[in-house]
């Protein structure tokens, strides 16, 4: 009976413990502003900025997380940089994560722009100013702002570079090109492919231009994952396909310096010889190949200047001032028109490279 | 003494586990050219005792000398043993059954030729072992296409293959029916006649009277007393008494049987092994039980009865051709093992640990595992029941076991068969096929289990005994079939049987019919 | 006292070893990000970014206790997102028939999977590896490698919270707080109730005081809990997906523990040939476990479509390698037979916590994912050396494992005959 009465007590305890539980509540502090209203509000000089970045894929990731970090301590913010190789589930939580250390802004490179809703509501249910980064985010009102290079102008910049690149490196026309895409679920694989076809798709109607294996969607030339795995794959079937008989490859349109090589890769080993091809990012491998005379062009959208603009936006919120915004009409992100600041990029070929990189330290000194 | 200097000596070896002496002061000494048993049952510290000696565990984890070949030697693992000679042979054969026989001589010890391993000298080398052990099968047969009892002298080869000087063999035929047993006691003789000494450990005791020169007997972790059989009056009984420290009185306890109406009746069984169409594993096998009556399938190994036993138990082996089963009368078709379940019919494998119990269970959901109906209501199981009824067989089948909720894996090889038979008791059938109940189990625990069959006969049911040692059936069964080849040569009751009449059937020299 | 801090652990000494872990891991966070662990935000957080995960860990742990694996679950909720999230968006139907017919889809997946597995006899690995490619490459197929939105009511499974109700005076979450009042009382009138029937019964082996302390630890928990998860800001609670977790969790101890169907999964696992020859049909056995690990990653794909508001291409990628990684460390093992649903849950949230404590302590994704590998490796290590060493982990440590030890050293001897099998967990097995 002791021990029963024992027992007894013990519980009620555990009662009273669960009662006191409630009166430290923190549901009686004020919920903080929410909404979107955040701007005007302002924050701390020393707020706490996070920066979810997506995969580690390419080069200009690793240097925009440096360039954040240095950066946003310069401008005497707290910076938490996250990369989240392992997926969505990853950046979710990564996200989540920034919000309970009480970031101020965050500033999204989404891995799939539509799948963060959730953790971006939350983020501004505290109060915190979301910037889409590079990568838009949709499917939600909870984000403040888009900066990025303008992406369909880059597609454009592409499909000019290529004919250019023909009409240079392989006489007179007609040409036979194939067509590389990004990765279906980047928002921007979109834009880039179709700025690209406003300028290719003319050519290929007055065939001027010949797509021989007839693949020209963007589902059928998309590259899962950005990965030049994939697109080497797909180029190894299509040479074989339809280039093994003497058909010249002329060009190739290719969204990004990876996927550029992945195509090279493919072409050098199918014996063939190299084909006129585009790219972007300016990744040191690229501009090495570019002035060796294989790869033709690339875009150069500086990671620099796109970084010191979101750091120049999250100081414009933390003084409760607008950022600078020069498109309002272009990114409908299904939800809303997200107010953008857009850069410019600019082709880089062996003619101005040296020229172009001139402030890039470690990229000038590749076009000596 | 047999002649010959002493080749090995142990001394006051002292094995302590924590809590525990597993081995205590035991002294034993081996002379050379010798086959020395060791008898003990199970739990007395045999196999404790020839680790020590092969360095299974490693000198300083044990007190006591161990004086080979006249110096005092403290191996350190078994390699250290094997380098000295002493090479010891498991129970559980070491074979990789996908290998050829040369392949498996040679395993770790492979013939070093210019480049690589030497085929050609390893076969040649193989090849003249075999003929050493009398084994006369093709250097390159694989060997899981060999029985057991040639697996055994391939190990032998093996062995051999290693320079042995003291050969020890945990219970060499435990797993082979007499030919095999007969063959490999010969080559031991052989063995001996070449100067070569061995240790055996075995439970057939009639196997350690017809070969062993002294014979070294355990109780409990010490060492009881050394026979020397020539001098004479060592008989099994004699060791017996030295294994129990007592005389059984009898091996079987006094029964007298209430036996019924006959009420299990198979008719015309065909069935066709698994594997291999045409052949027939069962040949219109025709036989019937009667409740409260004890029924012993003889037959050496490979004739068919466990084939026989579990075709009949819901198809669970082989492909059905023809034949029928009567249970009081009425035909039955038992398509899965559920069916012969719901139908009152019991099979206890002969391979415990195979075929009969989940090591990883405790006792009381072993116990339940073939009747979780009758514990359960709509699915769910009431764990109380469970409980309750693992009691009452712990009672009454005395399992020695602190708890129920012990895992059976912990259990003694007696007390793992007690558990099997609570859980084929479980269901409450009327008939019990038992293959091979005392395998593996000590003296004690077999006289238990000839009490228990003896108690379910009584209450009614029919009991198939099916088992590879005639005097247990002799002593245990009402009426005994004999089987050769899929096909049922005999019955004989058992006022009539005898080892003899017994052994002519299962040979297939004569066939006869009574009772 | 050994006995009684056994009987208060309940389960097997594997879990306990994962429950300290799990505090361990808390309190240590909790310490170096200076209390950003264990708010009510970041509690809902590491429910709501890792249910789905667990929900696969509890179908997982029973197709691994059967003996085999499932590499598709990922690929199999992929395409249950991309399903729901389609078939409500281009066909209009509600979204109730729309998660319906996700878990209808599960369900004929499931039965593909259990059939190639069961009645064609292709090994789980093969079977499941194959789905895996099929299924991945059905959902970039119909969904075109695009993102599909989902509607608010099944964002709601994913990421949202219980209802508010009643007075605002108890400062927390009410549906929270009564949730966990009856959980403690659940807990209370279970304990009563053993004690009852086990003096009913009249076992000795069995401590009153042990259960009622028990108990008392767990309501404590309990009541940590409810407060933790109730006193966050309006509007929030302990999560739906959490309370899905908790539903299934609930259904499928009873299931694994207290079913014939349960107990023949486990004897499937531990010794197919006995469980065949004590009637257990093996081919239903295997089909149940393929099928209902399918139904369960429709569940995890639903959830998480509604946490992450819609269905992608990547969904799933990496899934069942962190559902297979939970069941382990939760304590179970390859060779089938072993394993808890309530461990591989406390498995998953180990993994669950480590990856919240990194990330909040700003440890990047590569380092992440290094010390993740190294716990996987290390859980199973200490118990492999456990067994080996036939030592009672860090309960034994902590009390002096004399009488266990001693306990099992002596079966060691006395039973020369089971020497040989690999003493497995037949003790630390623990069913829970």
């Amino acid at each position: 009976m002791k021990k029963f009465a024992t027992a007894l007590i013990t519980l009620g305890a555990v009662g009273a413990l669960a009662l006191a539980g409630c009166s430290s509540s923190d549901r009686s502090e004020t919920p903080e502003s929410s909404g979107s209203g955040s701007a005007a509000a302002g924050f701390p000089a020393d707020a706490t900025i996070g920066v979810a970045l997506p995969q580690k894929t390419s080069e200009n990731w690793v240097l925009a997380e440096q360039l954040f970090n240095d950066g946003l301590k310069e401008a005497g913010f707290k910076p938490i940089v996250q990369f989240a190789n392992s997926g969505v589930p990853e950046q979710q939580n990564q996200i989540s994560a920034m919000v309970e250390q009480g970031a101020k802004v965050i500033v999204v490179g989404a891995i799939d722009g539509s799948q963060l809703g959730t953790q971006l509501e939350a983020a501004k249910g505290t109060g915190a100013t979301v910037i889409a980064y590079d990568r838009l985010v949709k499917n939600t009102e909870a984000v403040d702002q888009y900066i990025a290079f303008d992406n369909y102008q880059v597609g454009v910049l592409q499909g000019k570079a290529l004919l250019e690149g023909l009409a240079k490196r392989q006489g007179a026309g007609p040409w036979n090109i194939e067509l590389v895409a990004g990765s279906p679920d980047d928002a921007n694989a979109t834009p880039f492919f179709e700025g690209a076809m406003s300028v290719l798709q003319p050519k290929i109607d007055d065939k001027t231009l010949t797509v021989v294996s007839g693949q020209t969607t963007f589902d059928a030339v998309a590259t899962q994952g950005w990965k030049a795995e994939n697109v080497q794959k797909r180029f190894d079937t299509i040479l074989s396909a339809n280039y093994s008989a003497g058909t010249p490859l002329h060009g190739v349109l290719s969204p990004n310096d990876t996927l550029a090589r992945g195509v090279l890769t493919s072409v050098k080993q199918a014996g063939l010889p190299t084909p006129v091809i585009t790219g972007q990012d300016s990744e040191v491998e690229s501009v090495k190949s570019i002035m060796a005379g294989e790869q033709y062009s690339t875009i150069y959208k500086d990671t620099r200047e796109l970084v010191a603009a979101t750091i120049k936006a999250v100081q414009a919120y933390q003084k409760g001032e607008k950022p600078e915004i020069n498109d309002t009409k272009s990114y409908d992100n299904g939800v809303k028109i997200v107010p953008s600041y857009l850069l410019t990029p600019v082709v880089v070929t062996q003619e101005n490279a040296a020229e172009i990189y001139a402030n890039d330290p470690t990229l000038s000194a590749l076009t000596k | 003494m047999a002649s010959g200097p002493v080749i090995l000596e142990m001394k006051s070896i002292t094995k302590l586990f924590p809590g525990v002496r597993a081995l205590d002061e035991v002294s034993m000494t081996v002379r050379a050219g010798e086959i020395h048993a060791i008898c003990g049952e199970n739990g007395a510290g045999k196999s404790t005792l020839m680790k020590v000696l092969s360095g299974v565990y490693p000198h300083g984890t044990y007190t006591g000398d161990i004086v080979y070949q006249g110096k005092v030697v403290e191996f350190k693992d078994i390699n250290a043993s094997e380098a000295a000679g002493i090479v010891i042979i498991h129970q559980e054969l070491a074979l990789i059954p996908e290998l050829s026989i040369t392949e498996n001589i040679f395993l770790g010890n492979e013939v070093r030729g210019r480049f690589g391993i030497d085929w050609g000298e390893a076969r040649k080398r193989a090849t003249e072992l075999l003929a050493r052990v009398g084994l006369r099968e093709s250097p390159d047969e694989i060997v899981k296409n060999i029985g057991v009892g040639k697996q055994q002298l391939v190990e032998i080869a093996k062995a051999l293959s290693k320079d042995v000087r003291l050969l020890i063999l945990d219970e060499p035929t435990a797993a082979l029916n007499e030919g095999d047993s007969e063959h490999l006691l010969d080559l031991l003789r052989g063995l001996r006649a070449k100067g070569m000494t061995s240790i055996m450990i075995s439970h057939k005791l009639k196997e350690i009277e017809e070969i062993a020169d002294s014979i070294t007997i355990i109780r409990d972790g010490k060492s009881v007393e050394t026979l020397d059989v020539a001098l004479g009056g060592v008989d099994e009984d004699r060791i017996i008494r030295g294994m129990v420290g007592r005389s059984l009185e009898s091996r079987f306890p006094d029964h007298t049987p209430k036996i019924g109406e006959p009420f299990f009746h198979v008719k015309d069984w065909t069935v066709e092994h698994p594997l291999i169409p045409g052949r027939l594993v069962c040949k219109k096998s025709e036989f019937f039980v009667r409740r409260g009556e004890i029924v012993g399938f003889a037959g050496i190994m490979g004739a068919g009865r466990t084939e026989l036993a579990r075709s009949l138990f819901g198809r669970s082996y082989g492909r059905y051709l023809a034949g029928t089963i009567e249970i009081n009368g009425k035909e039955v078709h038992l398509g899965t093992v559920q069916h012969a379940i719901d139908k009152g019919i019991a099979y206890v494998p002969e391979d415990r640990k195979a075929l009969g119990l989940n090591l990883l269970d405790t006792i009381e959901d072993t116990v339940v595992a073939a009747g979780l109906h009758k514990i359960s209501k709509l699915s769910v199981i009431d764990p109380t029941a469970a409980h309750v009824a693992a009691e009452g067989y712990r009672k009454a089948l005395n399992i020695r076991t602190p708890s129920v909720t012990q895992g059976v894996a912990k259990l003694s090889g007696g007390n793992q068969q007690k558990v099997l038979l609570g859980k084929w008791m479980f269901p409450e059938p009327d008939l019990l096929i038992l293959d091979e109940p005392t395998r593996g189990i000590d003296v004690g625990a077999k006289y238990e289990i000839y009490g228990l069959i003896q108690r379910l006969a009584d209450e009614g049911k029919g009991v198939i005994v099916i088992s590879s040692e005639l005097p247990e059936l002799l002593g245990l069964a009402d009426r005994i079939y004999t089987i050769f080849e899929g096909s049922i040569t005999g019955v004989i009751d058992r006022g009539d049987a005898t080892q003899e009449t017994l052994m002519r059937l299962m040979t297939g020299t004569t066939s006869a019919t009574a009772g | 006292m050994k006995a009684a801090f056994k009987q208060l652990l309940g389960g097997g000494i594997r879990q306990f070893g994962m429950v300290i872990a799990l505090l361990a891991l808390l309190g240590y966070f909790q310490w170096s990000t200076g209390g950003k662990v264990l708010t009510p935000t970041n509690a809902q957080n590491i429910i709501n970014g890792n249910s789905y995960i667990l929900i696969l860990a509890i179908g997982m742990v029973l197709v691994i206790i059967a003996g085999h694996i499932d590499l598709s679950v990922g690929s199999v909720a992929a395409v249950v997102g991309i399903s729901v999230a389609l078939s409500i968006k281009d066909w209009g139907i509600p979204w109730w028939l729309g998660v319906l017919l996700g878990l209808g889809v599960g369900m004929a997946i499931g039965v593909w999977q259990g059939t190639w597995v069961a009645y064609v006899g292709i090994p789980g690995f093969i079977a499941t590896l194959a789905g895996m490619l099929i299924f991945r490459g059905m959902n970039q197929e119909i969904g075109n490698n695009l993102s599909v939105p989902v509607p608010k009511e099944i964002q709601k499974l994913g990421a949202g919270y219980l209802p508010e109700w009643g007075p605002t005076s108890t400062n927390m979450n009410n549906s929270t707080l009564l949730l966990g009042i009856l959980a403690i009382v659940l807990v209370v009138w279970s304990a009563f109730r053993k004690v009852a029937k086990s003096r009913r019964l009249g076992l000795e082996d069995m401590l009153p005081a042990a259960v009622y302390m028990r108990a008392a630890v767990l309501s404590v928990v309990i009541a940590y809990l409810t407060w933790l998860f109730g006193s966050g800001k309006p509007g929030t609670s302990f999560p739906i997906s959490g309370c899905i977790l908790l539903v299934l969790m609930i259904i499928y101890t009873f299931v694994a523990n207290r079913t014939i169907i349960g107990r023949h999964v486990y004897a499937v696992g531990g010794n197919r040939s006995a469980a065949a020859l004590s009637g257990v049909n093996i081919k239903h056995v295997n089909f149940l476990v393929m099928a209902n690990m399918s139904v369960l990653a429709a569940v995890a794909g639903i959830v998480f479509v509604g946490r992450s508001t819609s269905s992608g291409p990547g969904d799933g990628t990496g899934w069942e390698l962190d559902a297979i990684a939970a069941v382990f460390i939760g304590g179970a093992a390859v060779s089938g037979g072993v394993g808890t649903v309530v461990g591989s849950v406390i498995g998953g949230l180990v993994m669950a916590v480590l990856n919240n404590g990194l990330a909040l302590n700003g440890v990047g994704s590569g380092k992440t994912q290094m010390i993740k590998g190294l716990v996987l490796l290390l859980a199973v290590a200490f118990d492999v050396y456990n067994k080996v060493q036939g030592r009672p982990s860090i309960f034994g440590l902590l009390f002096k494992g004399k009488s266990r030890r001693a306990a099992e050293l002596v079966s060691e001897a006395g039973q020369e005959e089971v020497a040989e099998v690999p003493v497995a967990a037949g003790e630390t097995a623990g069913r829970g």
